[in-house]
């Protein structure tokens, strides 16, 4: 038993969404959310919106969707850390709740992305890493994670069809995942073949913009047992930061040691080894994220992630299955609403409410979200 | 003001570090070194996180650097798209600061391994001034 759990868990249908306003998707997630949780909107203490804000044409979406979820007078702000803001969203929510200044806090992760044009996105892509120092150059979000693919390449011997192994595995669970953007599964040769993008990385290798919401209902430890039979724990937390430039960051490009960093408090914290984890969801935000992932959280060693790919290791069935509702490839990644996303997948699994895809006596879950270029990463370990 | 004259497309207008522009477009690498503790600076920096001075002064580099990873970019921002493709490196300079730069057109990828020797070397463009990261004997050429 934890001190703070998780009562309940909603998540949108991801892509892109011209049926839907930013308010709309956020209602989607948050109204399933209730009713797993069986609370009503009187019951909750405060809410977190969690989103990179500068996608959104509403300014502080807190405003707007606080008062469309019909969540006023309470407390509700923006939690914004890039990619990883809803999963930063519950770090604070726990503290809040740990600190006995609320029982209930609503973290609704949300993103409207594809409502810009395609000349805003790019201009807005252009500004993803350190704007006095390398924006300059013509950098792009894909540009940096080939960086870190090309110094695998050359001191690992890590190749472009192992990488191809993360879209065929995540684009192949989408397909068993109705809220995945990509319901079609990928070859590796359809993978090696579409348009690069930024060497080594091309089309199928990385995650595309979209368009969801995903809330999480967390509690203190009173409130979780009145209200829930099948509680999820929140067991251990680890949040850390990089610089943001590139040229800030030491070592040999191989490793991320933000997600290092986060993971190993998130393990102290929880007082597992990463062998105890039953499932994970990592950040797929390119093909080489994954693999980088699996090094990074202790579930590979140093340069050998990709041998997990190819022994099926993080496959359905293998020894730590990873991102088997689709990941960000497959599912799409409405930054502020993934790391939330993440975490409903993990709280139905070890709920034992997966399905077709539930991994046999799931106990330990964790989710790892890196925001931006990789200034930001959390971890999170959840107990069934 | 001035610093949009910084890089191939400048964002950020003003900055105290501005006259590295002025540096770049007589040619020269310049860094800071904090008056302070000595720390060196590249990119420079007006502040010195480390003691809090911000007491600096200009000094030059040796533009000896070898790589240590690099991408080639095919889908860009509006601003590069004229440009596709092109390369970006990530260096390490003797003097031990790292540098996100431009490569050089003339080099071609297969000569990108990590540890590559390299020079960064002070270039113009329509826009203002930059440095790039070129071979060494290109640049060991150009001086003679």
């Amino acid at each position: 038993m934890g001190r703070v759990g998780i009562i309940g868990v909603g998540h949108s249908r991801f892509g892109k969404r011209s049926d839907a306003s930013l308010r709309e998707l956020a209602f989607e997630a948050y109204r399933e959310a209730l009713d797993d949780a069986e609370i009503d909107t009187s019951d909750i203490d405060a809410s977190l919106v969690c989103s990179a804000t500068h996608y959104d044409k509403q300014r502080s979406p807190a405003g707007v969707v606080a008062e469309y979820l019909g969540l006023n007078p309470a407390p509700t702000f923006n939690v914004e850390a890039a990619c990883a803001s809803s999963a930063v969203g519950l770090r604070t929510a726990w503290a809040l709740v740990n600190s006995r200044l609320h029982d209930i806090v609503a973290i609704v992760g949300v993103q409207k992305m594809t409502e810009l044009s395609s000349d805003e996105i790019q201009e807005l892509m252009g500004r993803a890493g350190d704007v006095m120092w390398e924006s300059p150059f013509g950098t792009t979000m894909p540009a940096y994670y080939a960086m870190y693919a090309n110094a695998h390449m050359a001191r690992y011997g890590t190749t472009q069809e192992q990488m191809a192994l993360v879209p065929v595995k995540n684009r192949k669970y989408g397909t068993k995942n109705p809220k995945a953007m990509f319901q079609k599964p990928v070859e590796i040769e359809e993978v090696l073949k579409s348009r690069m993008v930024s060497y080594p990385l091309k089309l199928y290798d990385c995650c595309a913009n979209a368009d969801g919401a995903a809330c999480i209902l967390v509690a203190s430890r009173n409130k979780v047992q009145k209200l829930s039979d099948r509680p999820v724990w929140i067991a251990g937390l680890g949040l850390a930061s990089s610089p943001m430039s590139l040229a800030g960051r030491t070592g040999p490009m191989t490793s991320f040691q933000v997600t290092k960093n986060a993971a190993k408090e998130a393990y102290k914290m929880a007082r597992v080894l990463p062998r105890d984890v039953d499932i994970a969801e990592v950040h797929d935000s390119f093909s080489i994220t994954e693999i980088l992932n699996y090094e990074d959280l202790g579930f590979a060693r140093p340069g050998t992630g990709a041998k997990l790919l190819e022994r099926e290791e993080t496959d359905l069935g293998g020894r730590i299955p990873v991102n088997i509702d689709g990941g960000l490839i497959a599912k799409g990644h409405p930054v502020g609403a993934t790391g939330a996303g993440q975490i409903t997948a993990l709280v139905k699994q070890l709920r034992g409410e997966a399905g077709d895809l539930q991994v046999d006596n799931a106990k330990v879950g964790l989710a790892q979200n890196i925001g931006g270029i990789g200034m930001y990463a959390a971890v999170t370990i959840l107990r069934g | 003001m001035g610093f949009e004259k910084f890089g191939k497309h400048g964002y950020v207008s003003h900055a105290k570090v501005a006259p590295i522009v002025d540096y770049l477009k007589k040619g020269e690498l310049a860094g800071t070194k904090c008056l302070e503790c000595d720390s060196l600076y590249f990119p420079p920096k007006a502040d010195c996180p480390k003691c809090r001075s911000t007491k600096f002064d200009w000094v030059p580099l040796n533009e000896n650097c070898k790589l240590i990873t690099f991408t080639e970019v095919f889908f860009a921002p509006p601003e590069f798209q004229k440009e596709t493709p092109y390369l970006l490196g990530l260096a390490e300079l003797e003097e031990g600061p790292r540098v996100f730069a431009p490569i050089d057109s003339r080099i071609t990828r297969d000569y990108l391994k990590p540890g590559a020797l390299l020079a960064l070397h002070p270039s113009t463009n329509e826009n203002g001034a930059f440095y790039q990261l070129e071979k060494r004997e290109q640049n060991y050429l150009r001086k003679r």
